[in-house]
């Protein structure tokens, strides 16, 4: 893989970010809206599953939204690691928060 | 890493399978390549898929061990996560403009740790899975991605910095802009592959409305071991599907979306995929609605046969239309050939459009060969000389001139590196950059002895 050579010192420490971020104008107002959402459904689900293991359509209604939205952050969720699947029940898998 | 330099023997354009197979070729013979491939990894389609028909071997591994080749290569450059902007005539070669994308950090100084990726706080879907999956603002593309190296998405940065602060090499640049570059190349490859037909085309089937309705490369990712489940689920709601349709030639052989012709792969790997999941998910049934079954290929026949004998259902329909259901189901109505015509509507779980392969890029004001009408590239010597464009030193491998399978894939591809050194030696284009070379040599000895005196 070639790599150009740099023109300008990368920007490090406390305000690197704040280059890019004035660069490209900061967050769009629809990502701000999509980030604030993801935040709201994943406080949902945390607390859902605190319950104890859920299927999706459990999952959904006990947290009052739609079943793809809840699967999507749910993969999401599992993706990275904050939570695992366990055994199935009646067509579906039950999900838990990952100890620890 | 090395500089991009002024003079490659080739340039193949696109880094899947046709393109790292040519490029390879080229290497192997000893010719200097610039291999460009447009996304953060090599790999292409091909990288995703589940596993190859008709001997149903794991794709990744055949693909991953060519990826690791082409990087290795001392002869292939790679340069990933740029565009070709403009390939022109110039002299006897191509002078070759190109665009680098920002990675937004030091690609020689990342480690691939995924530290930044588990920091990054949003979640947007995620291409490699089409969306079924997700991934982060910062990610590295995927598990066999190479080079494994991160990029940062900006247009989906929230701009909290914890990328960096976790960074153990401190290799983040937030000053890297898109930065142009310009080479010479003697030959061009074209290997720019595939895209499937848009799940919207077909308005009757919802494709682009229902969330239970997948696109087969959506399904690839599913039935794949490393894929946004982890297991075979459907999309809507997580239940494991017992009922499960493919559409045949649901983009493809349709006048009505602009698509007349055959796409060749689509009975194919909709069987692939049936059968396998007969294998996934115990007491399923999978039903594909076909008009005809084209297995043309060598072990084709007998693998369609080994399908149905193990328990996929190959019906003789026509799907008009499909509506969904409360709970998400489909419900499609088809026309069965093999009962007069007679309507039927069927429920299932989860329904896969065979769509078509349409061409994955487009070379209109970037390099000035032709395309044919269906948008592939013309190969107006398709029979004697298949990877012959309308422009002279420019070839093409794969997909790029239309519909095939793997294999014919890999063969073409190969074909188009011998086509490509066949030209650079009529040409003499190694000759002349030794006489470039030699004519440094010299000047630099002249300038060597004037700074002795």
């Amino acid at each position: 893989m070639s790599e150009t050579p740099q023109t300008a010192k990368p920007a490090k420490g406390k305000n690197a970010i704040a280059v890019l971020r004035e660069r490209h104008g900061g967050m769009s107002k629809e990502l701000k809206e999509y980030f604030k959402e993801q935040q709201r459904i994943r406080k949902l689900l945390r607390e859902g599953l605190k319950g104890g293991a859920m299927t999706v359509p459990q999952l959904a209604a006990a947290c009052k939204l739609e079943t793809h939205t809840t699967m999507w952050h749910l993969m999401a969720m599992r993706r990275y690691g904050e939570v695992v699947e366990g055994a199935e029940q009646n067509g579906y898998l039950l999900y838990t928060l990952k100890e620890g | 890493m090395a500089k991009i330099r002024e003079r490659y023997d080739a340039l193949v354009i696109g880094g899947g399978i046709a393109g790292m197979q040519a490029a390879l070729d080229l290497g192997e013979q000893g010719y200097d390549v610039l291999l460009v491939e447009k996304e953060p990894s090599i790999g292409g389609v091909m990288v995703g898929l589940n596993k190859v028909f008709p001997t149903l071997d794991c794709s990744s591994c055949i693909c991953t061990p060519r990826m690791a080749e082409a990087a290795h290569h001392a002869r292939i450059q790679l340069q990933t996560y740029t565009e070709v902007e403009r390939v022109e005539k110039k002299g006897t070669g191509f002078a070759v403009h190109l665009v680098k994308k920002p990675r937004f950090l030091i690609e020689d100084d990342c480690v691939g740790c995924n530290l930044c990726e588990l920091a990054c706080p949003i979640d947007v879907p995620h291409e490699f899975d089409y969306g079924l999956g997700a991934r982060r603002a910062v990610y590295i593309p995927h598990g066999n991605a190479i080079p494994q190296t991160a990029v940062l998405d900006v247009e989906n940065c929230v701009f909290c910095g914890k990328c960096e602060k976790v960074c153990p090499t401190h290799c983040f640049d937030f000053t890297q802009e898109a930065e142009e570059v310009t080479t010479s190349a003697g030959a061009v490859i074209i290997a720019t592959g595939l895209q499937i037909t848009p799940m919207a085309a077909k308005k009757e089937y919802g494709g682009d409305t229902f969330v239970n309705v997948m696109n087969p490369l959506g399904m690839e990712r599913i039935q794949s071991s490393n894929g946004p489940y982890g297991r075979v689920l459907r999309p809507s709601d997580g239940k494991i599907p017992r009922s499960i349709a493919y559409v045949q030639c649901a983009g493809s052989r349709d006048r009505s979306i602009g698509i007349p012709y055959c796409s060749r792969v689509c009975c194919m790997y909709a069987l692939k995929q049936a059968l396998l999941l007969t294998h996934y998910i115990h007491g399923v049934e999978v039903t594909l609605y076909y008009m005809d079954i084209r297995a043309f290929g060598k072990g084709y026949e007998q693998f369609y046969r080994r399908a149905v004998k193990e328990g996929v259902k190959a019906t003789k329909g026509k799907v008009a239309k499909i509506t969904e259901a409360d709970n998400h189901d489909l419900i499609l109505r088809v026309e069965m050939l093999d009962e007069n015509g007679r309507v039927e509507e069927r429920r299932h779980d989860l329904v896969v459009l065979a769509q078509g392969l349409v061409p994955g890029w487009h070379v209109g004001g970037v390099v000035d060969a032709e395309e044919a009408e269906d948008g592939f590239l013309l190969t107006p010597e398709a029979k004697v000389s298949p990877s012959h464009t309308t422009m002279e030193g420019v070839f093409v491998g794969g997909v790029a001139a239309g519909p095939k399978d793997i294999p014919d894939a890999i063969v073409e591809a190969g074909e188009a590196a011998m086509a490509a050194a066949n030209y650079l030696e009529r040409i003499g284009w190694r000759a002349m950059a030794g006489a470039v070379l030699g004519a440094s040599a010299a000047k630099q000895e002249v300038v060597e002895t004037w700074e002795m005196h």
